[in-house]
């Protein structure tokens, strides 16, 4: 079987849970206060998807405003971007916008943009609503779901919808591939589903479950999914 | 801290294959505990107009370096001449440690058990990783930005260090000092050097892959690797070597002599290495030090020397023949201080490798040698003991005619060189096996025997029919090329490693004797005083047990332990209570 090798990078203000999110994934569990990340951190994980294997080597930066300069050296080279903002702070969700700026301009041509909007759980304190964030997604082309690193809502979904979105890989050093740079979408019907974690065919027990941990979070419950770029 | 970065931390195998021992590596350990495994600190040397070279950064701040240390580390970031080293300079030193300082660490003691002899980790000295820049800048009152980057470690693994240094400095030149901050803490999850092992290590948003040399590694044939997933990918980066130069560019214009200066390295001589960068000496003296592998070049060498080093008065005095080191240096006040060595090696810059090199073909005496501007080549009055083997060089040749890789000509010469070696060691392995006394010997009832004396003489009467001419076919006096070995460093280090391998196994022999005599019987008759004595000496072995427990099996140390507790238990209660405490 096939193993593939991701380097992702998770890119966001300081405080909205990057390494949470990584912490949840990587080793499924969850601690109220971090110590705040310094540079960066690496980790790695592998997954299964559609019968292929896919080792993440994931790259936690720093949020906070003195590491902003080094950020080039962990998306470039990157598959994909994790940019993550925290639906109780509209400045975070703002921030969004600026990387994702940034990655248009400097980051690697075919990067995969995935935006997560963290700290679901937290209903009664959201100021950013869902509705313009999935927007804002769908406009640039990104992933998009809101997670939550503590309840464990979409966390996995979210690394599963970037494995399916990955472009294939190039064989022979890149060279010589037939490219153009369309975005081959495993999953067909997420094209057509905005929830396709949801109710569609690719939904699976994992996030199934995930609906069931977010319990009373009414509308957050309601929306765990993963939308995929249109 | 960062107890959830334990989980999913880098996967080398070594994490994956024992998870009781990634439990107790993992549950003690402190911030930066991991990155003193592979780096002592990090500095940042700058130029001060009024103080000249100067520490402006320690990085992790706790770590202590004395005062003599960062001198010799302020000096030894710099080219020394004003050689106009514009733009980026690479180079790396070494200098000693201070005296009082805690041992190896545990990390580094474990690593040394079986890495192999030439690659362990020197208590005594540090290496230091250079990334010097020097550009233009009107802000500046005089008109330059000059400033290192610098690595600080025991580690000889050159060829890691000088890539991390190559990713490192620049980010650090571009972004400050949060770079080296974000660096040091991705060292600070690299997982620990293990022989053997294949790390991932994560740096600065890549991944470099490494394989750990081990003692056990056969010298001669592919590289093993331990890795299943033999598959590159573009966010690896695998480094062939840790350690290794590329020794033919190195000597690519005094090839000639190449022999000539395996001579030299293996029986100790003085050897300076002059050229205008200190990227040519580090790597030309890297090289030979390289020469004699798997042999450990057990004298100081110096791949960039000044006249600041704390230890320039001992090294050039004139009252005393120079010193068994390895210099290189590139200030043209050396050629007139250190014209008295016997052994001079001049380089011209390597930018030229690919076009043809210019062959310094002739040896020169060295009293020829007057400038620094002199011809590249090797100034010398020693004449070799052994027949230069032209084979080597028509191939080495003839493979740069046909612009054959540099990889391969490296992988050419090295391999040539190693057999050269281990000819000449196979004979003195033979001989030292020979001197193991017979298993019939070792006897529960007395000391572990001892190995007997190396007699050179003994030695030196097997040379001539079965010698090193019979696996290498060079021909030349050997012997005396033994009798001065024997005079050197390397062949007392040698002899002592050997030595104590030895008596270690002689030791665990007994030891297993001990275990398996039948010891009730043998105190029958004997006196309360044999009883007592039979009794330290069992303690004893326990005791160096407990040292070796990585070699001495299990079964025998509980065996030894039953033994002790049904001797003791024969002896009447006073002396028991005494034994017991």
């Amino acid at each position: 079987m096939a193993l593939r090798d991701v380097k992702v990078c998770l890119l966001g203000e300081s405080g909205v849970g990057k390494s949470s999110i990584v912490m949840r994934f990587v080793s499924d569990k969850f601690k109220q206060a971090l110590e705040s990340t310094i540079g960066a951190s690496f980790m790695t994980k592998t997954i299964f998807v559609d019968g292929s294997t896919y080792k993440f080597q994931i790259w936690d930066t720093a949020g906070q405003e003195k590491y902003r300069a080094l950020a080039p050296m962990y998306y470039r080279g990157s598959a994909a971007a994790i940019i993550v903002y925290d639906v109780t702070r509209e400045t975070s969700f703002q921030a969004v916008k600026s990387w994702v700026h940034e990655l248009h301009r400097h980051g690697p041509a075919k990067i995969v943009i995935a935006i997560a909007g963290n700290k679901c759980d937290l209903e009664d304190l959201r100021e950013v609503r869902e509705k313009d964030a999935q927007d804002y997604a769908r406009d640039i082309g990104a992933i998009f779901c809101e997670t939550s690193a503590m309840t464990a809502v979409n966390v996995a979904e979210l690394f599963d919808a970037i494995a399916r979105l990955l472009p294939p890989e190039e064989l022979g050093g890149g060279v010589g591939q037939t490219g153009g740079s369309t975005i081959h979408l495993k999953g067909n019907q997420g094209r057509k589903s905005k929830k396709c974690c949801g109710g569609s065919a690719d939904g699976d027990a994992s996030s199934q479950t995930g609906n069931r941990r977010s319990g009373a979070a009414s509308r957050a419950s309601a929306n765990a999914s993963v939308s995929y770029p249109s | 801290m960062d107890a959830h970065r334990e989980d999913g931390l880098i996967d080398s195998p070594n994490f994956i294959q024992n998870d009781d021992e990634l439990l107790n590596r993992t549950l003690a350990v402190l911030p930066w505990d991991r990155f003193s495994n592979w780096i002592h600190c990090a500095c940042v040397v700058t130029f001060d107009l009024e103080l000249g070279q100067a520490m402006e950064l320690i990085y992790p701040g706790h770590v202590k370096l004395t005062d003599k240390e960062k001198m010799n580390i302020c000096y030894l970031s710099f080219p020394d001449s004003n050689s106009g080293c514009m733009g980026d300079t690479q180079f790396h030193f070494r200098i000693r440690q201070c005296p009082g300082r805690k041992s190896l660490m545990r990390a580094h003691s474990q690593y040394n058990r079986d890495a192999p002899i030439a690659l362990q980790c020197d208590d005594a000295h540090y290496f230091g990783f250079v990334y010097f820049r020097q550009t233009k800048d009107r802000s500046i009152r005089r008109g330059y930005f000059q400033k290192s980057v610098v690595l600080v470690t025991k580690l000889p693994f050159v060829a890691l260090f000088n890539q991390i240094i190559s990713i490192i400095a620049p980010e650090y030149f571009d972004n400050g000092e949060p770079s080296l901050e974000a660096a040091c803490h991705d060292i600070d999850q690299w997982p620990i050097p293990v022989p053997g092992d294949t790390l991932n290590l994560p740096i600065m948003g890549t991944v470099l892959q490494v394989r750990v040399p081990s003692r056990s590694d056969k010298l001669i044939g592919p590289a093993q690797t331990r890795s299943e997933h033999g598959h590159t990918v573009p966010a690896h980066t695998i480094l062939p070597s840790l350690h290794e130069v590329d020794i033919y560019s190195a000597f690519l214009t005094i090839l000639p002599h190449v022999q000539l200066l395996w001579e030299l390295v293996l029986i100790g001589e003085p050897i300076v290495v002059m050229a205008s960068s200190p990227t040519v000496t580090c790597h030309t003296v890297q090289a030979l030090v390289n020469m004699i592998a798997p042999l450990k070049f057990c004298s100081d060498f110096r791949p960039y020397f000044t006249i600041h080093d704390s230890e320039f008065k001992e090294y050039t005095t004139k009252t005393q023949a120079p010193p068994p080191v390895i210099l290189g240096v590139t200030n043209p006040f050396f050629a007139k201080t250190l014209q008295h060595w016997p052994h001079i090696i001049r380089i011209g810059e390597m930018g030229s490798i690919g076009s043809s090199p210019k062959l310094a073909n002739k040896v020169k005496k060295a009293a020829a040698l007057k400038t620094l501007d002199s011809n590249p080549g090797v100034y010398t009055r020693y004449k070799s003991f052994l027949t230069k083997d032209k084979a080597i060089l028509k191939r080495l040749m003839k493979g740069a005619q046909l612009k054959r890789p540099v990889e391969a000509q490296n992988a050419i010469l090295r391999r040539y060189l190693l057999e050269v070696t281990q000819s000449f060691m196979i004979p003195l392995e033979r001989y030292m096996a020979s001197l193991m006394p017979l298993q019939r010997n070792i006897s529960p009832h007395k000391g572990p025997p001892k190995l007997r004396p190396f007699e050179s003489e003994k030695f030196l009467e097997t040379v001539e029919h079965s010698g090193p001419q019979l696996t290498c076919g060079i021909k030349g006096d050997w012997e005396s090329l033994y009798k001065r070995f024997f005079r050197s460093p390397n062949f007392e280090g040698w002899y002592y490693q050997r030595q104590r391998e030895v008596n270690q196994k002689l030791q665990l022999l007994h030891l297993e004797a001990l275990s398996n005599a039948n010891l009730s019987e043998w105190i029958v008759d004997k006196e309360e005083v044999e009883i007592v004595d039979l009794i330290l000496k069992i303690k004893e072995k326990l005791t160096f047990a407990s040292h070796h427990h990585g070699i001495v099996a299990k079964d025998s140390v509980s065996r030894l332990q039953k033994q002790l507790e049904d001797i003791v238990s024969t002896l009447p209660d006073d002396l028991q209570s005494v034994i017991k405490t």
